[in-house]
């Protein structure tokens, strides 16, 4: 009984610590698809770039991930906000339908240079810090390269949460999302700031992508399982909502890791996928937001 | 559909039918994927072209109709005709149910829960050992008897194709095909002009079920075996839409021709351009929905009602 208990709350410990990182991809999909509604179907594959961004750093440079990062949340802003003034600015006025097509193609297009790049091969960044344990009890092991993430990650979470609710650049993006065209005759330069909060979406999926490296074994479809989850992770928060995404994302990860825990790893990623299904059909505002879908 | 128009569309299969006797094995098997998608797209077309829902879980009807087909067949013991039928069944009552929860949704909504319904299905296909045989997956019966050439699955698959074609053609003129398309055009006008949006979706993603689970079946009995991620892959879903789309999505042949197109240039950059041509891939697609939003027949239409006018 006791062993039980001991195992549950390593799981949700885990499952914390996982789902810190969800949080930011959340997070970035709560600003693209919650508030300015662009259906982007290459989150996934974005992450996939900063995650190759941040192992170039590594392979080449010996930069550790936990550093890397940064670069990687670098590059993928400028690309973000690239994308969306070079391509998405300018089927803006179609149905979602394009949208969501366009970033398909999108998504497609980045899976291809990584292919070419790099090839199909399965690679590893291995940090020392993810074999260091730290031990809380007889009980309880946490390893130091999952902890500093986690507190990275609540650090960004917790800055980009305050940048987008207090600061100017902030309350004009959530201007726009209210009404788009009194925005406008308010002196916001609508295309600008969507193109800044889309980089700045596409910026912290990064983030979390390199994060993980450690975590994961890397190639050019990695990002695949991600694009839906955090879709999930928006409609689970409430559209709209910045930090609901950022409590689904922890949520996520803690049912991720219970399922695994007791009904087998394979489950794990049905989960997902069955509270989603259950949210859009039963409670379609989301558990924190207050706009109906 | 004109009578004209009706037959130059049976001289086109017909002709296509005779194709074999001209062409080497390769060929007909290349041919073979373009007739299939012809087929997945036309029955996409039904309930993303012409109902405007745009739906990303078609591998679902896919998948159960590859799986259908051994499970049916070989564990239970029903007869090959007989397993066709329940099939279709199984594939309509599948889509019954996810139509039901996915239709109370709307535009991206609708189609993220379409994924959603599809992973669900593949993952339990890869966990459910006992039933799928999960990642081994199954060995599926030969729907021609055990030494079959391609040729026959290449007739299948076109016969296939014009019974799409040929369905799509009717409920186009049909007081039903019109009350999809004013589903299409707008929803909340469409219901207070007393139209039953909800039940005319319904049927239409239960056709296009029907005529995608027979091409899952009749794909997967082409190369003898089914895994779940074969079956249930997203680009399976993601590939008859873009096919559709190309060939402009809302028309009659639009998805003929777009599959005819992009499965022909897939199997030639892949010879060509070996690793590249994923990449290539995505700019066509980036490029089609930013240059030709209404596909090939579409801009074409549009292009020559312009013309008569003027």
């Amino acid at each position: 009984m006791a062993t039980q208990f001991w195992r549950a709350l390593q799981a949700v410990l885990d499952g914390l610590l996982t789902g810190s990182l969800y949080s930011l991809i959340g997070m970035g999909m709560a600003l693209i698809f919650g508030v300015m509604r662009i259906v982007n179907f290459a989150h996934g594959a974005f992450m996939m770039i900063g995650m190759y961004v941040t192992y170039l750093l590594f392979d080449q440079l010996g930069v550790t991930p936990y550093v890397g990062f940064l670069a990687a949340a670098a590059v993928l802003f400028v690309l973000g906000a690239a994308t969306y003034h070079g391509l998405l600015r300018r089927i803006a006025e179609r149905s979602e339908f394009m949208t969501i097509l366009l970033t398909l193609g999108i998504a497609q297009m980045m899976i291809g240079v990584a292919q070419l790049a790099f090839s199909g091969d399965f690679r590893k960044a291995n940090s020392a810090l993810t074999t260091r344990l730290l031990h809380v009890g007889p009980h309880l092991t946490l390893n130091h390269g999952d902890l500093l993430s986690f507190a990275i990650s609540v650090a960004l979470a917790t800055g980009m949460f305050l940048f987008v609710m207090k600061s100017r650049f902030g309350r004009a993006l959530r201007a726009i999302a209210q009404n788009r065209y009194a925005a406008s005759l308010i002196g916001i330069n609508v295309q600008r700031t969507q193109a800044v909060a889309f980089g700045l979406g596409i910026a912290a999926v990064g983030l979390a992508g390199g994060l993980l490296l450690p975590a994961l074994y890397l190639y050019p479809e990695v990002g695949a399982g991600y694009n839906l989850r955090s879709f999930v992770m928006v409609v689970l928060g409430g559209m709209g909502s910045i930090e609901g995404a950022a409590i689904a994302g922890l949520v996520l990860g803690v049912v991720e890791n219970l399922t695994s825990l007791y009904w087998g790893n394979q489950w794990a990623a049905i989960v997902d996928f069955v509270i989603f299904l259950l949210v859009l059909s039963l409670k379609p505002a989301g558990l924190f937001g207050s706009q109906r879908v | 559909m004109t009578r004209r128009r009706a037959l130059l569309a049976a001289a086109g299969f017909g002709l296509c039918l005779l194709v074999p006797l001209f062409q080497g094995d390769y060929h007909v098997h290349v041919m073979f994927h373009v007739a299939l998608f012809a087929a997945l797209g036309l029955a996409w077309n039904l309930v993303g072209g012409f109902a405007g829902q745009l739906s990303l879980g078609h591998a679902a009807f896919f998948g159960i109709g590859a799986y259908a087909l051994p499970l049916y067949h070989d564990k239970l013991g029903i007869p090959l005709p007989l397993t066709l039928v329940l099939l279709i069944v199984t594939a309509v009552a599948a889509a019954a149910v996810i139509g039901r929860v996915a239709f109370r949704l709307r535009g991206p909504y609708f189609a993220l829960a379409t994924i959603a319904f599809a992973e669900v299905l593949r993952l339990s296909a890869k966990n459910l050992d006992n039933l799928t045989g999960g990642d081994v997956g199954l060995q599926v019966p030969a729907l021609f008897g055990p030494t079959a050439p391609i040729q026959a699955f290449y007739i299948s698959a076109v016969l296939l194709t014009a019974a799409a074609f040929t369905t799509t053609a009717l409920i186009v003129r049909s007081r039903f095909g019109y009350q999809l398309q004013a589903v299409r055009e707008d929803e909340d006008t469409a219901r207070a002009c007393g139209i039953d949006a909800a039940r005319v979706k319904l049927h239409a993603f239960m056709i296009s079920a029907a005529f995608t689970a027979v091409g899952g079946a009749l794909y997967m009995s082409q190369i003898a075996s089914v895994v779940p991620d074969s079956a249930f892959a997203i680009d399976l879903s993601e590939r008859p839409a873009i096919d559709a789309m190309l060939g402009g999505a809302g028309t009659l042949s639009g998805p003929i021709v777009g599959a005819i197109l992009i499965e022909t240039a897939q199997e030639l950059f892949k010879n060509w351009f070996h690793e590249a041509f994923q990449l290539i891939y995505g700019v066509l697609f980036v490029l089609v929905v930013l240059f030709l939003p209404e596909g090939i027949v579409g801009t074409i239409a549009r292009w020559r009602r312009k013309q008569r006018a003027s």
